[in-house]
């Protein structure tokens, strides 16, 4: 394998599992990856392949219990975060390493104004306050002691001096807002989450990573929820978040058409492994591994005239067992017998273009 | 004829009530104008694709024209009966022959009921024959391809495409010549989904189904359908033949939709300008067009005088006052999600 010592973050063989009193699951098995500085990787793969494990693995914030890390390492500008204690974790997330949800409705704190929190992530940026995890979410605005009556007052229809009901926010969190295109940006500041459509809001969440400068952006399927017009708008945001600050992106999805619009290299997560790591566009011109073509045959192009949808039979396997040999054996139209016994691994098959399947053995 | 819906200025609103601090301050009820004069005909064996954004109004008109929401006003006639005029036991009868497969099956099917229970509920709402029931059951069971033993099964013990299956069992077992289709693939995964859109379209051949097929997905929609409606703030904006639509769209906003739709091949540049703005809130729709505070060709008619669908070129209907306008710009090849070339050899080893 060809390491490059310039990449920002890099997963070494990791394995995590999530562990009951009942059973285990292996979410990942050995996951490689390596992203370098301002470069896109998407990860694709189906529901519970592994992807969203692997996103919060990265930024510290798996559940545990009961995910258990059971091997790996995950190198990221000079140390491997797993060896990082969660009280100097805090001090990286929001700063170094941030994250953008899929539910943008959930992921703002619907008590506080969009002003107050993209001002949070300044004040985190700049060390004046440790990020949200640490601790209940202090105030810093001492004109919130009027709040309870101004608002009790709004409610009866009492009209209230313009002036007093402005607050006052830094003109870099309005910047921030106009630069992800929200049109009047300082009314949107002064609003709560709930008055904000969901693409306002998957924009304010942008706008929170552009102001926070993160070298690296996990985003974990942050269009899925949006429609496609609005889904156009915000890829066409991250790609810019990416050029102007120099962000390393990854960006986790269900959907390759979207990974093909956004990523300069792909990784295609299968039942918790990556089965192929390419450049987009050598994935999807000349994919090696046979559940990438199947996914890419999968995907609905033709008029209803002109023939059928090659589809993948059966469905995911189930994690609580052990499979052995390769976990896509039992869907794949070219299995071998050695596909059931031995696991193959991902390999260089061409330059830049690594797959995992014993087709694609060099020799 | 052979139309087997023909829906008419079909009208849907949702009255808000006022409420108490409304009241106070003056303010009257308002409604929610989800769907606002619908027009379209389907015809026998045919798919008709609705294609919208949420909020759009699709899923409103899917339910009304079933009768699940009464509409407000309107007329739609199902099979030659006009079924907005029946009521009770005759309205009852005539939805034998209709049937709605939802979007979440986790959330559609009874988590305690066995799937032979689930499956045979719509024969129960009707006089059904006690004999061949199970007949009947492995009848369905087949037709979606899943396995004779499932029918003990609770839902639980299935994967979301195997539940889609029986939510799409329940909807065939009495013999329905109408399908309202809400969604039916989008909590499924893309591998899975190209199944069950494979299985629909089995299922339309062999049973000479027709659908009313709702989705956001433009790709599922130019796949499955034999003519596409687009919809917009309640109204229907457009509808034609699927690749007149998706080929020379002939409204802006079908326009600014399908340029949205990402390409697959990454060397495919999507050349679309995305659309800015929001959708309009359906209570206060604005006035004239209701595309035109988002429309790029806005003039001022457009704000003035709300567009009929009409007719602009053969089996090609366009509610935008410049339609011709556009007919004669041609569109720039509208980016449709393509197809790409492959030169890996697979048969090597």
């Amino acid at each position: 394998m060809s390491e490059t010592n310039q990449a920002l973050l890099d997963v070494r063989n990791l394995t995590v599992k999530y562990r009951t009193s009942v059973r285990e699951i292996r979410a990942l098995d050995g996951v490689n990856l390596q992203v370098a500085k301002g470069e896109i990787v998407a990860v694709v793969g189906e529901s519970a392949c592994g992807k969203s494990t692997l996103g919060l693995s990265i930024i510290g914030l798996l559940p545990r219990p009961p995910a258990v890390v059971d091997s790996g390492e995950i190198h990221f500008a000079g140390r491997d975060l797993l060896q990082v204690r969660e009280g100097e974790f805090a001090a990286l997330r929001g700063t170094s390493i941030s994250m953008i949800f899929q539910e943008p409705m959930t992921s703002l704190d619907p008590v506080y104004r969009v002003g107050d929190q993209i001002t949070e992530a300044i004040e985190v940026r700049e060390g004046k306050r440790a990020s949200r995890p640490k601790g209940p979410f202090q105030k810093t605005n001492s004109a919130d002691t009027h709040e309870m009556s101004r608002g009790a007052s709004r409610i009866l229809g009492a009209r209230i001096p313009r002036s007093e009901r402005k607050r006052t926010y830094s003109n870099e969190a309005a910047e921030a807002l106009k630069r992800v295109q929200i049109s009047d940006p300082v009314d949107t500041l002064e609003k709560y989450p709930h008055e904000l459509s969901g693409g306002m809001v998957q924009r304010v969440m942008i706008a929170q990573a552009l102001v926070e400068r993160p070298s690296l952006l996990i985003a974990d399927e942050p269009t899925s929820a949006l429609d496609v017009t609005t889904q156009a708008q915000v890829l066409n945001l991250m790609r810019g978040l990416r050029d102007e600050i120099g962000a390393s992106i990854i960006f986790i999805t269900h959907d390759l058409a979207v990974a093909s619009r956004i990523a300069d290299r792909v990784a295609v997560m299968y039942a918790g492994d990556v089965v192929e790591l390419a450049a987009v566009g050598d994935l999807f011109r000349h994919p090696q591994h046979p559940y990438s073509l199947g996914l890419i045959d999968s995907f609905p192009r033709q008029f209803k005239d002109e023939g059928r949808l090659e589809a993948i039979p059966g469905d995911v396997p189930d994690l609580r067992r052990q499979i052995p040999g390769c976990k896509f054996s039992s869907r794949c139209r070219f299995v071998f017998d050695r596909c059931r016994v031995e696991k193959p691994e991902l390999v260089e098959v061409k330059p830049g273009q690594k797959a995992a399947c014993f087709l694609r053995y060099p020799g | 004829m052979n139309e087997i819906l023909v829906v008419d200025d079909l009208v849907k609103y949702f009255p808000l009530r006022a409420g108490f601090v409304d009241r106070l301050r003056g303010r009257r009820a308002a409604n929610i104008h989800a769907v606002d004069g619908v027009t379209f005909s389907l015809q026998n064996n045919e798919t008709l694709g609705l294609v919208g954004e949420s909020g759009s109004g699709k899923t409103t008109l899917g339910r009304a024209v079933l009768m699940l929401d009464p509409p407000t006003s309107g007329r739609i006639t199902f099979d030659g009966r006009v079924i907005t005029e029946l009521k009770g036991e005759a309205l009852r009868q005539t939805r034998r022959k209709m049937q709605i497969v939802f979007q979440n099956p986790n959330s559609s099917l009874d988590p305690r009921a066995r799937v032979k229970d689930i499956i045979a509920e719509p024969l129960r709402a009707f006089e059904y024959d006690k004999e061949s029931l199970n007949e009947n059951l492995l009848r369905v069971l087949t037709a979606v391809n899943l396995p004779e033993d499932s029918l003990t099964k609770l839902p639980h013990e299935f994967s979301g495409g195997q539940r889609q299956r029986i939510a799409i069992a329940r909807a065939l077992i009495l013999d329905p010549k109408f399908i309202v289709l809400d969604e039916p693939t989008s909590a499924l995964d893309s591998s899975i989904q190209a199944q069950i859109l494979n299985l629909l379209r089995m299922l339309q051949e062999k049973m000479k189904l027709s659908y009313l097929f709702i989705t956001h997905n433009v790709s599922v929609v130019k796949y499955m359908a034999d003519r596409v409606a687009v919809m917009y703030s309640g109204k229907l904006v457009e509808v034609g033949r699927t690749r007149d639509i998706l080929e020379h769209p002939l409204h802006p906003y079908t326009r600014a939709l399908i340029s949205s739709v990402p390409p697959l091949d990454p060397g495919v540049k999507a050349e679309g300008v995305p659309l800015s703005g929001e959708v309009p809130s359906a209570m206060n729709p604005p006035k004239g067009c209701r595309f035109n505070p988002r429309c790029p060709y806005v003039k001022e008619i457009c704000e003035r005088e709300e567009p009929e669908l009409r007719e602009v070129a053969q089996g090609h209907h366009s509610a935008c006052h410049f339609a011709e306008t556009l007919l004669e710009s041609e569109s720039p090849g509208a980016a449709s999600p393509s197809g790409t070339s492959r030169s890996t050899d697979w048969r090597g080893t």
